[in-house]
This record gives C-alpha cells, structure tokens and sequence, in this order.
C-alpha cells in the first residue's frame, strides 16, 4: 500500500515537473514576443522566476474557482465564477466580459440556426404528414 | 400502605409541578427535592423539637398539609391563591411559582376528592412543621434561562461589571462607532473618570466632566448646529470653536464655566460642575483655554483663568448628583449655548444606552436652557468666525469616516512600541480604511455571487479562506474558538442544548 502511494506521488510529482515545465517554455515564447516588441532583453532568472509565480497563481485561481462554485452550491465551475476571480484588475475584468458577450452571442447565434434547420425539417416532415391526415380524415 | 400511596400521588404532583414549572430540567428524585428545599427554604430556624426532620416524610407532610387547605377550595372549583399563601409565603414571592402552586392545589384539590380518608397522620405535625419551617416544593429560581443550563452556574453580578468595563472601553477606544449621519439629540458623556487620554484632539469624546448643564445646553445647541455656529460668550466674545466637535464643546464648556462662575456669585457653581472633568476634558479644555487667552479680552482672560484652577480637580463619579444639583443655578447664566453643539459627531458616538442616561439628566434641565437658547442671536457667532484661526478646516469632513479607525490606529501604535508621528497615524488610518473597503467589497460581491442580497457567515468564511487564514486543516470554527471570547462564540457555534434544542438555529 506505502508503495502504491509513494508510486503515485512520484506520478504526481514528476506530471507537475512536465507542466511546470510546459509552463516554463509557453512564458518563455511570450517574454520573447514582448522582448521584440519593446526591444527589452529578459534574463533567465526572470522568465524562471515569472513561471514559477505563474504556476502557483494557477494553483490558487483553480482552488479559489472550487471555492466560489461551491458557495454558488454548483459543481461545476462557472464563467460567473471566472469574472469573480478576475474582478481585481479592472482591464482583464473587462476583457473577459468581452470575450464572455461574445461567446454568449456566438452560441446563441449557433442555437438560432440549429432551431431553423430543426424547424425546417420538422416542417418538411410535418405538412406531408398533415396532408396525410387532412386525406385520412377525409 | 395508604401512606406510601399519599406519599407516591404527593411524588406525582410535584413531578407534574415540577416538570411544568422549571421545564425540563431535574429528575424530581428525593434527593433533588431535599435541595430544592433547602436552596428556596426562608431564613428561619429549622431546628424545632416536634419536627424530626426527615427529609422524605417532611415533604410529604408538607404536601398534606398543603392537601388540606386545598380540599378547602376544592368546593370553589377554582385553585385560589389564599389558602397557599398561609402555607408558604415563600412561594407566592415569584410570580412564576403562582402558577406551578395553581396547578399543584388544583391537583391536590381533584386528588382530595378519591381518598379524602387519607387524613395523613400528623396533620397538627403538619401545620406546626410547615408553620415553622415554610418549607416550599418550588425549585430554586434558575438565574438564566432553561436554554443555556451551562451559564445557570454563573453569577449575575457579572452584568454590572460588564457595563462598566465597557463604558471604560468606550471611553477609550474612539468613538465613532456609530455612523456620524445620526445626529443623537441627546447624548451624556461618561460618567467614570478617564483612563487614558485619547492622542487626537478631535475626539469627540464626550466626557464626564461636563456637566448636566452642558448636556443641556448641548442637547438645545445641537438643534441649532446645522448653522455651524460657532460658540456665543457674552462675556469673553471669544469664536470657541474652528476645531471640530469636540474642541468647540470644550470651549463652549470653557465658555460656560466663566459663564456661570460669573453670574453666580460663588465660585462654588463652579467647582462641581468641574468635578466631573476628566483628564480629556482637562486637556481640551486647557487648550481651548489657551485659544481662548490668545484673543483674550479682559473679562475673559479673567474668566478663563478661574476654570483653570478648577481643571485640576480630578472628577469623582459621584459628582454627578452634585452637577445636577447646581444645574439648574447654572442653566440661568448660560448664554452661550449655541454654539455647543456637540458636534454631531459626538453625538453620534455615544452609544445608545448612553443616551437613555442623558434623558434622566436632561429632563430636569430643558426648561431653562431652551428658554435661553433662542434668544440667541446668530449673528455675533458668525461675525466671530473668522477671527479664530481654523486649525484642521478639513477634518470635520474626514472625521466621521476615520474616527472609526483611530481605535485601530491606536492599537497599531501601541503594538508598534515606538513613538509614531502623525503622520505615520494618518497614513496607517488610510491604509485601513482601503482595507476594510475592499474587505467589504468583496464581501458585497461574494453574496451577490450566491444569489443573495444579506451578506451571511458563509460569505465570511469564502473571505477568510481566501485570506489563508481557514484551510483544509483549520476550520472557521476552531479560529473561532481560538480567538473569540465566550459569548461569541456561543452565537456562533451551534451547540446542543436540553429538550432538543440547537441554539443558534440553523
């Protein structure tokens, strides 16, 4: 039983090793972009040290989400629950608002077409069947 | 065989008795019975020669006794209060046990009716015994309610010294408490002799130095506040007040004083009003003093010093009777009222049961200040206005939203162990209040968040968690208990009680 436990942690550990380290490469891509576009060099330390704080902010976003769909009594994690957690800075609360909006219409948007050809077939399906009746009947 | 049932049906009664009286809260054993006793029995001598006092018969001679005179209003159909009370007094003290005594001589009354030979023995036994003894069934009064039987063994002392002790911390933290929108017509300051000085001057604390006189005047004055009028001596001609709230009482109090020692003859209308100064009044006043010997004029000036002797009298709460003795001599020279008006600032902090205080004070007082109040011109307040240089013009504004924090600023102080400037105090005030700001903005959001519009300690403790303090290891609970002295924590944690109940509910 230690055994299968100590195998699993050491999954566990070497699974984050693999995400922080993914982490790690994907901030190292963005300081670059931003390198060039300021025409400002980053050292490693920093984009080591930026990882590092990114992973942990992940940790802490993902528990707070856990924490604030539970208090919605949901268990699912809500876009609700993402706006809360970025309430703080007022630009990124904007922006995933944005995002959200556009999101929202792009479903229904989606939704609104499905219906149409959903009716549509139903009419098809439908007006030979009422004839069919309208003939029974008579 | 006839006595052991008299004695079981007695038993049944007083169960029954028992059980509807103190709910449900004994076994009615004879061992609870005899204490029972023993804690409600009056103070009379116990020890006669004819009663061999068993603790089992007694009681059932009691109760036959008792029988006795309710086969008496048994004819009445009505349990009547009479013949108990020629048995035990002692009883019918409580109003409470009218009723358990009601029920229990009716019982009797119908039991009376089945074995009315059951004459128990020893009936002149019983009517010397209970003569004697006044030995009731009643159980000892419960000193809280049967909710919290764990604070039953307290005693109620306790109360007088909580008031105290909170008055004290009143005085010493700030304030503010209150919101300073409210403005409170009649507030009295405390009647207990300062502890420690509060740093800010602006401090509206009230203190207990001023007198009914004040209060009075004050309570008039207020009315008149929202003009801003500053402090009216006919004597001094000096603009009290530029300071907020509480220097402008001060000197309207500084004002007073020469006032009254100078329309009444003695100085002795003096003395005792300022018997009450506390060392805060000391303070502001010796400032307001200082301000007000800076524009002296020579009745003034003369004036100002004789209060200033005084200052040095330390209050003693007794005091009080004495200012209200003289208040009335002293109400009839007072001139410069309106421009006491405690700010709304003090007024708004004194606590409520505070004000209930003042009224008594006050209700003697009215008649005479008012009279005196409105003949009050505000025009000589306005022109004297400017003359006073204005220290903080600001503060009258930041007052009612920081007061609040100078309790916390204090403490920072204090556990910083050092000297602060003031500077310092001010930005650590700021500081708290983003603080608690952005504390309550969340709050507000995280019950938004759950659909809600009241902000609940569910919301309290998302809050906590996210400030690290509650984990998977510690609960809300335990901090509470950490932390949180006994009385909160009652309200807080839901704990069981007898007969089922939870408090607090949930």
């Amino acid at each position: 039983m230690e055994e299968e436990k100590d195998a699993e942690e050491q999954q566990r550990l070497s699974y984050q090793q693999r995400l922080k380290a993914a982490v790690h490469y994907t901030v190292g891509c963005l300081c670059e972009e931003v390198a060039l576009d300021k025409e400002m060099q980053f050292s490693k330390q920093t984009i080591a040290a930026i990882s590092e704080v990114t992973f942990q902010q992940c940790e802490n976003f993902a528990k707070d989400l856990e924490m604030f769909a539970r208090h919605a009594k949901r268990s699912t994690i809500n876009t609700e629950d993402v706006k809360l957690l970025a309430r703080r800075s007022n630009s990124l609360l904007k922006y995933i608002t944005e995002k959200n909006e556009d999101i929202a219409q792009f479903n229904l948007e989606r939704k609104a077409k499905k219906k149409k050809k959903l009716e549509d077939e139903n009419k098809n399906s439908m007006e030979p069947a009422e004839a069919g009746v309208v003939e029974s009947e008579n | 065989m006839t006595a052991r049932r008299c004695s079981h049906r007695a038993r049944s009664i007083d169960r029954l008795a028992h059980v509807q009286a103190s709910g449900h809260l004994e076994e009615q054993t004879p061992r609870t019975l005899l204490k029972n006793i023993l804690l409600t029995a009056p103070e009379s001598s116990i020890l006669m020669p004819e009663s061999v006092v068993k603790p089992v018969p007694a009681p059932q001679v009691v109760q036959a006794s008792r029988r006795e005179s309710g086969r008496g209003s048994l004819e009445l159909q009505l349990p009547e209060l009479e013949p108990p009370t020629t048995l035990a007094p002692g009883l019918l003290a409580l109003g409470k046990r009218k009723q358990r005594l009601r029920l229990s001589v009716f019982q009797q009354g119908v039991d009376l009716g089945l074995p009315p030979s059951q004459e128990p023995h020893g009936n002149a036994d019983a009517s010397s015994l209970t003569s004697s003894l006044n030995l009731t069934f009643a159980t000892p009064l419960q000193p809280q309610s049967v909710k919290r039987p764990g604070l039953a063994r307290r005693p109620p002392t306790r109360r007088v010294v909580d008031v105290g002790t909170f008055l004290q911390d009143l005085r010493d933290t700030s304030l503010a408490l209150a919101p300073p929108d409210t403005v409170l017509e009649d507030t009295q300051p405390f009647s207990q002799p300062l502890v420690g000085r509060s740093p800010s001057v602006h401090h509206s604390l009230p203190c207990p130095s001023y007198s009914a006189a004040k209060d009075v005047e004050r309570a008039a004055s207020r009315r008149t506040w929202s003009s801003g009028l500053g402090l009216q001596n006919n004597g001094a001609g000096k603009p009290a007040q530029l300071l907020a709230g509480k220097v402008e009482e001060v000197d309207a109090l500084a004002m007073g004083f020469p006032n009254i020692s100078s329309n009444i003859s003695g100085e002795d209308g003096v003395e005792p009003l300022q018997n009450g100064a506390g060392e805060e009044a000391e303070e502001r006043m010796e400032e307001s003093l200082r301000e007000v010997e800076k524009a002296a004029e020579a009745q003034g000036s003369a004036r100002a010093e004789e209060p200033e002797g005084h200052i040095e009298v330390t209050e003693a709460e007794g005091s009080w009777g004495a200012v209200e003795a003289k208040e009335p001599a002293g109400s009839s020279g007072h001139e410069d009222t309106s421009g006491r008006t405690a700010s709304p600032e003090l007024a708004s902090s004194t606590p409520e049961f505070l004000r209930a205080r003042r009224l008594q004070f006050l209700e003697p007082a009215p008649p005479p200040s008012t009279a005196v109040l409105p003949s009050e011109p505000p025009e000589p307040l306005s022109a004297r206005l400017p003359s006073k240089p204005r220290i903080p013009g600001s503060r009258p504004r930041q007052d009612p939203y920081k007061t609040g924090l100078n309790h916390y600023a204090k403490l920072f102080s204090f556990y910083a162990k050092m000297p602060m400037e003031k500077k310092a105090v001010e930005m650590v005030e700021k500081c708290l209040d983003k603080y608690f700001q952005h504390l309550c903005d969340d709050l507000e959001v995280f019950a938004a968040h759950a659909g809600r519009k009241t902000v609940r300690p569910e919301d309290l403790e998302l809050l906590m968690r996210r400030q690290g303090l509650v984990t998977d290891q510690v609960s809300l609970h335990v901090l509470v208990e950490r932390h949180l002295p006994l009385e909160y924590r009652q309200q807080l944690i839901p704990c069981a009680f007898s007969g089922n109940t939870v408090f607090p509910a949930q």
